[in-house]
């Protein structure tokens, strides 16, 4: 066997290695109750943000700790702390994805969250207009 | 509807656009089926059909011209009628910004990419000679599907037409048919402050420099891919790559400038908190340049020795469909949130599949045709030679290309495994769970871990492999010639991991090899180049590369977050990975401590839209216990309605650090508008003597005297009115004194108050009542509400040694120059060579 070939043999294996555990080594999207049931387990868990409860940051108490209720995909609901400031138009944003640990007590702590904004550009972008016109 | 006769829509602008479009499209299938007819008949070095190739690649250049045209003047007269310039431009924007808002959006950087192979083309046209034909019928296909992504016609029925025409009225665009704004005849007039413009975070120089350097680099891939599919397709395996070589160092140079400008960007005014984040828009431009390094290095070899040359095929190839597969990644929204600056879905990723599996299949197709012709190398490369270990280099890049790759796919193969599960009987739940993969956690952290052996593995190889001859060395004369850098190498290593106190295994074998290869080139320069500058490029180029591996490590492994939060209340008790030592608040006038400074944050002021954060840093001197200001940085928030705020840091340089500034929340009170922030809190009102003191929230004010000499004119009081004043010395807390002096008067059976306003401080004082037997007042003081609360939450951190970083990005593009021109010269040298050859031969 040449050397070409042996090189050519540890590149495949390596190349295999690299690709399946970056596969498997991976967090994975998952509910609340999946992340309840793994405690210690680091997840993505898609959902939206519920409105009606408060999401409350003060900078005052705590520059790095904001917290916010979110309700996943299969309607379940935890309390959420982020180990950051409040991102900016979190409100506004329709769905989130939180990156964390469930805790005991119904909470989830999230090292990080991503925010999907909705589609900015539409017919309301010109509000002003439409009024005008239908006078 | 009735029909309306709109007035200033502008419409023959759309026609030549449209009609440039056309042409474009039609003319780059003409000049492809002509080069086709000419590379497989034309016998003649200038036949026919090549002639007639040129006239279409020619037709092609002017229709893309003519695009760009009609879109540049489209930006330039704001004709805001037109959804493109609606929405990448508006009347507020400088005019140094018209280029950037052309390659704002989707169809423009498009344009910019098919701009670039335009004129790669034409190049090509002049200088390719006997390859012409092959080559243009691979660019010439590359630019019709190019083309086509702008077409947007209907056909078929289907709901989305092929490409995304950037020369759609908004009346037709969807989503926005139907307003009843376009019942007005004149309604292209009335457009104007509606446009939403280039997010204000790309209105940036960067911005104008970055797409067309980064774009270049990315269409340069088209050309050693045209080689490498001419060389299979002519059947002539081994003369291309002497072509291609300088080719291939051009773009190489283009597209890591292209990169590191990103990376510039980033640090500079993005968010990021360093200058290379792994996003997955980040991977997409670095994956190509890895197998395009790849591939220059192997056509060296090739070059040197004539074998390998199934790997001078392989790498420009994969090179190219990395670059169709970034753009796949990047345009066709499928990162959705996994990415922070991906393109949104404009429906062309159908097209864009169909270009990338295109040209996917052709090459595969091709390589397995000529499988069997490709010639091999006769005898086993030895151990001890250049080539061996330079192809050992290029397969390390390509592993950590794979690696890159497989990561950043992890929404596309999420998607795939989704798909298999839905539709296979078997696996169901393995692929189920796999359908659920989500990318890395801790993404920085984990691209590190596997992309620093890599590095270590390269910079090793590109240590020593200078100084191994091709075919074979003398082993003595390599050690004898290699010792004096290594000694060297050891000490700044040594010195290095002394001074930054480094202790990471690994982090400590990436700085040794760093100054190995730094080292080792450096010498090489020296003693085989006679330090001759012009021949310096491969060394230049590696010595720039080590260097930037070195500035990365230091600068982000001791990365020092200094903006650590006191407060007794730790998130640390919520969960063990959150930090304290990230974002910390500070109140207007408050001195903190922060690693070697102390920070004050001394208040804010508005430019345009902008509102800038005065962040002071001070020494302590720790006798005299004076500070001394040694910078003001202005980290600034920019206000922003349609895209939300945006906050870009600040950074000081110096020679060995940066410090870096950035402000992660304000309070939102602060950020609405100056005059809205006249509202005061609640008054406080306090019964003082003269000589007591009452403390607002941040300053002390002392009522100093009763003032009975009030001069009544100048307050329109009557004669016989009874004034008082309240003398209050108001002291801040930088120790500067106001004064203020609200009045107390009876004017009859009636009191009236005249208060006093300190604008500087944000206070009202306003004197109540006396006490004619204590002598004592009633005095109230109320604090405007957002100088009582104004807050800011801030980062700081401090990157050593990143200069070390920008100073062998410097050197890098200045080695690869270099080669470039060592590359044509050599070229030009070897074609001499051959012809001599020949002709001997003859």
């Amino acid at each position: 066997m040449k050397k070409t070939h042996i090189v050519a043999l540890i590149v495949i294996a390596i190349a295999f290695g690299v690709i399946l555990t970056s596969l498997s080594n991976n967090s994975t999207y998952a509910s609340f109750k999946e992340a309840s049931d793994h405690p210690g387990n680091v997840y993505h868990v898609v959902g939206k943000l519920d409105k009606s409860k408060p999401f409350e940051y003060d900078a005052h108490v705590n520059a790095n700790l904001f917290t916010f209720y979110l309700i996943d995909r299969d309607g379940s609901e935890r309390k959420v702390s982020l180990g950051k400031p409040e991102p900016d138009d979190f409100e506004k944003s329709d769905q989130i994805v939180v990156i964390g640990k469930a805790q005991d007590g119904n909470s989830f702590a999230a090292a990080d969250v991503l925010m999907k904004c909705p589609s900015k550009y539409t017919v309301d972008s010109i509000p002003s207009q439409k009024k005008q016109s239908s006078m | 509807m009735n029909e309306v006769t709109y007035i200033g829509e502008g419409i023959g602008w759309q026609t030549a656009g449209n009609a440039s479009i056309f042409l474009s499209f039609v003319a780059s299938l003409f000049a492809a089926y002509c080069y086709f007819n000419s590379a497989n008949n034309d016998e003649l070095e200038n036949g026919p059909w090549k002639k007639l190739g040129r006239i279409g690649f020619r037709l092609h250049s002017l229709g893309v011209i003519g695009i760009m045209t009609t879109l540049f003047c489209m930006i330039f007269r704001h004709m805001y009628q037109y959804h493109y310039v609606w929405e990448y431009s508006n009347d507020a924007m400088p005019r140094r910004y018209t280029l950037a808002c052309f390659w704002g959006g989707q169809e423009g950087s498009f344009l910019l990419w098919t701009f670039w192979q335009v004129v790669l083309g034409n190049v090509l046209i002049r200088t390719a000679k006997k390859w012409e034909a092959p080559v243009m019928t691979v660019v010439s296909v590359a630019q019709v599907f190019l083309a086509s992504m702008l077409l947007g016609f209907y056909i078929f029925g289907w709901k989305n037409p092929i490409g995304s025409n950037p020369f759609t009225l908004l009346k037709d665009t969807p989503g926005f048919t139907g307003s009843p704004i376009f019942s007005m005849p004149d309604y292209p007039s009335k457009l104007a402050n509606t446009a939403t413009g280039l997010n204000p975070l790309l209105q940036n120089y960067w911005m104008t420099i970055h797409p067309p350097t980064l774009f270049l680099g990315f269409a340069s891939t088209v050309v050693p891919f045209a080689y490498a599919i001419a060389g299979l397709w002519k059947k002539k395996y081994g003369e291309w790559q002497l072509d291609a070589l300088p080719w291939t160092f051009f773009g190489i140079m283009i597209l890591g400038t292209g990169i590191l400008m990103g990376g510039a960007w980033a640090y500079e005014s993005l968010s990021f908190g360093g200058f290379w984040a792994w996003d997955p828009v980040e991977n997409a431009s670095l994956i190509p340049w890895l197998t395009y390094v790849g591939a220059g290095h192997v056509m060296i070899v090739h070059k040197a020795r004539k074998n390998s040359a199934l790997s001078t095929f392989l790498f420009p190839i994969i090179t190219f469909i990395l670059v169709l597969y970034s753009t796949f990644l990047t345009r066709s929204g499928i990162l959705g949130n996994t990415s922070v600056h991906a393109f949104t879905d404009l429906g062309l990723s159908g097209q864009l599949l169909i270009y990338l599996f295109f040209f996917i299949l052709l090459s595969i197709i091709l390589v397995i045709v000529n499988w069997k012709g490709i010639p091999r190398d006769k005898q086993e490369e030895d151990l001890w030679s250049r080539e061996f270990w330079m192809f050992l280099g290029a397969l390390v890049l390509l592993m950590s290309c794979i690696q890159i790759v497989a990561t950043t796919s992890i929404p596309v193969t999420a998607k795939l495994f989704g798909f298999l599960s839905r539709h296979t009987p078997v696996f169901k739940e393995s692929l189920a769970k796999l359908a659920n993969q989500a990318p890395p956690v801790d993404r920085i952290g984990f691209y590190n871990k596997w992309q620093i052996p890599f590095a270590i593995l390269v910079l090793l190889i590109l240590g020593f492999s200078m100084y191994f001859k091709f075919k074979n060395t003398d082993m003595k004369q390599l050690v004898r010639q290699m010792t004096i850098p290594f000694i060297a190498a050891t000490v700044f290593t040594i010195c290095s991991v002394l001074m930054l106190n480094e202790t990471n295994g690994f982090y400590i074998a990436l700085l040794a090899m760093s100054w190995f290869a730094v080292c080792e080139n450096f010498f090489y320069w020296i003693k085989h180049k006679k330090t001759n500058f012009l021949k310096g490029g491969a060394t230049f180029a590696h010595v720039g590369f080590a260097l930037v591996m070195m500035g990365a490590l230091i600068s982000t492994s001791k990365k020092d977050v200094i903006s650590v939060n006191t407060s007794k209340k730790s998130v640390k008790s919520i969960d063990e990975s959150f930090s304290d030592a990230t974002n910390i608040r500070m109140d207007q006038g408050d001195t903190l401590r922060m690693g070697d400074y102390y920070v004050t944050y001394t208040g804010k002021h508005r430019v345009g839209k902008n509102i800038l954060y005065n962040i002071e840093y001070l020494t302590k001197d720790i006798e005299t216990k004076k500070y001394t200001s040694q910078f003001t940085l202005t980290p600034l928030i920019q206000l922003n309605p349609q895209m939300g705020n945006v906050a870009e840091p600040s950074t000081r340089h110096f020679w060995s650090k940066d410090i870096y500034t950035h402000i992660t929340y304000a309070d939102p009170n602060s950020l609405k508008d100056e005059n809205k922030e006249s509202a005061f809190a609640l008054a406080r009102t306090s019964t003082i003597s003269v000589g007591d003191k009452i403390f607002a929230s941040r300053d002390t004010i002392v009522l100093s005297s009763l003032d009975s000499h009030i001069d009544l004119k100048k307050y329109n009081l009557k004669e016989g009115d009874i004034a008082v004043g309240a003398v209050l010395k108001v002291m801040d807390s930088n120790h500067a004194t106001y004064s203020a002096e609200p009045i107390y008067v009876i004017s009859g059976n009636e009191v009236h108050y005249i208060n006093d306003t300190l604008k500087n401080l944000g206070m009202v004082f306003s004197f109540d009542k006396i006490d004619p037997k204590t002598h004592k007042l009633d005095i109230s003081v109320a604090e405007a509400k957002h100088i009582a609360k104004d807050y800011i939450v801030m980062e700081a951190i401090v990157f050593p040694y990143i200069n070390v970083l920008w100073i062998g990005c410097l050197i890098m593009i200045l080695g690869t120059t270099l080669a470039i021109r060592q590359r044509i010269l050599k070229s030009r040298e070897a074609k001499a060579d051959n012809t001599s050859l020949n002709e001997i031969k003859a």
